[in-house]
């Protein structure tokens, strides 16, 4: 899958679930303000990642996965 | 499917904070890291029964111990006490039918993921073949400071 591709399908994928529009997220936009995770939801992000994408995001690494682009580039590595 | 119980009746103490009359898990089957099958025959005179049937509430309770007794094991094995623990949120639960007293439920419980803490559990229950309910749970575990 191209990166654009993936790119898309993760906009879509986290549109659906936490239902915001596609259009809200931009890859310097904050993840948690954007999707409005807080500390219970931010799980359903990490098992909805696992689930649609096969990429496991461990606590540690969540701390460095603050923006789009940084969640973009953490799963092309891993994909 | 684990037939055979690793711990049964009040065995299941030393995973559980609950006590008689409102223990609602009698048997856990097996457990790894990530998943773990617990058992419960329902009985005539449980608190959560009503005309022969076990009640929602009462499902929602089998399955919370479920992932208690889950989240107790590995502290069991290793020699420690439990750990605290609360449930966050409980959600997509879908009951297609109740038990009736004297069927035996089986509950598979699957982690779909950790973050901040809270850990998120698919659980399924089972009466032989059939699957009356499934859901989702958040539970968080207390660390001891």
């Amino acid at each position: 899958m191209e990166k654009n591709e993936l790119i898309a399908k993760i906009n879509e994928t986290l549109a659906e679930e936490f239902e915001v529009e596609v259009s809200d997220i931009t890859p310097e936009a904050n993840i948690k303000e954007t999707l409005q995770l807080d500390s219970l939801s931010l799980v359903d992000m990490v098992a909805l990642i696992e689930s649609e994408f096969g990429v496991k995001i461990k606590g540690a690494e969540m701390v460095q996965v603050q923006t789009f682009q940084a969640l973009y580039d953490f799963i092309a590595e891993r994909v | 499917m684990h037939n055979k119980p690793l711990l049964e009746g009040e065995g299941l103490y030393n995973l559980i904070p609950q006590r008689d009359p409102i223990v609602m898990v009698d048997t856990f089957f097996c457990a790894d890291e990530t998943s773990a099958e617990t058992g419960l025959r329902v009985q005539s005179g449980c608190l959560f029964c009503e005309g022969g049937l076990l009640r929602e509430p009462g499902m929602i309770e089998h399955v919370a111990q479920s992932a208690a007794a889950f989240a107790g094991y590995a502290p069991y094995t290793r020699g420690e006490q439990p750990k605290l623990g609360f449930i966050g949120e409980v959600k997509k639960f879908k009951i297609s039918r109740l038990p009736r007293v004297g069927e035996s439920l089986h509950t598979t419980l699957r982690v779909m993921g950790e973050a901040a803490g809270v850990t998120l559990i698919a659980a399924e229950t089972r009466v032989d073949d059939e699957v009356l309910a499934t859901c989702q749970m958040k539970i968080f575990i207390k660390n001891e400071e």
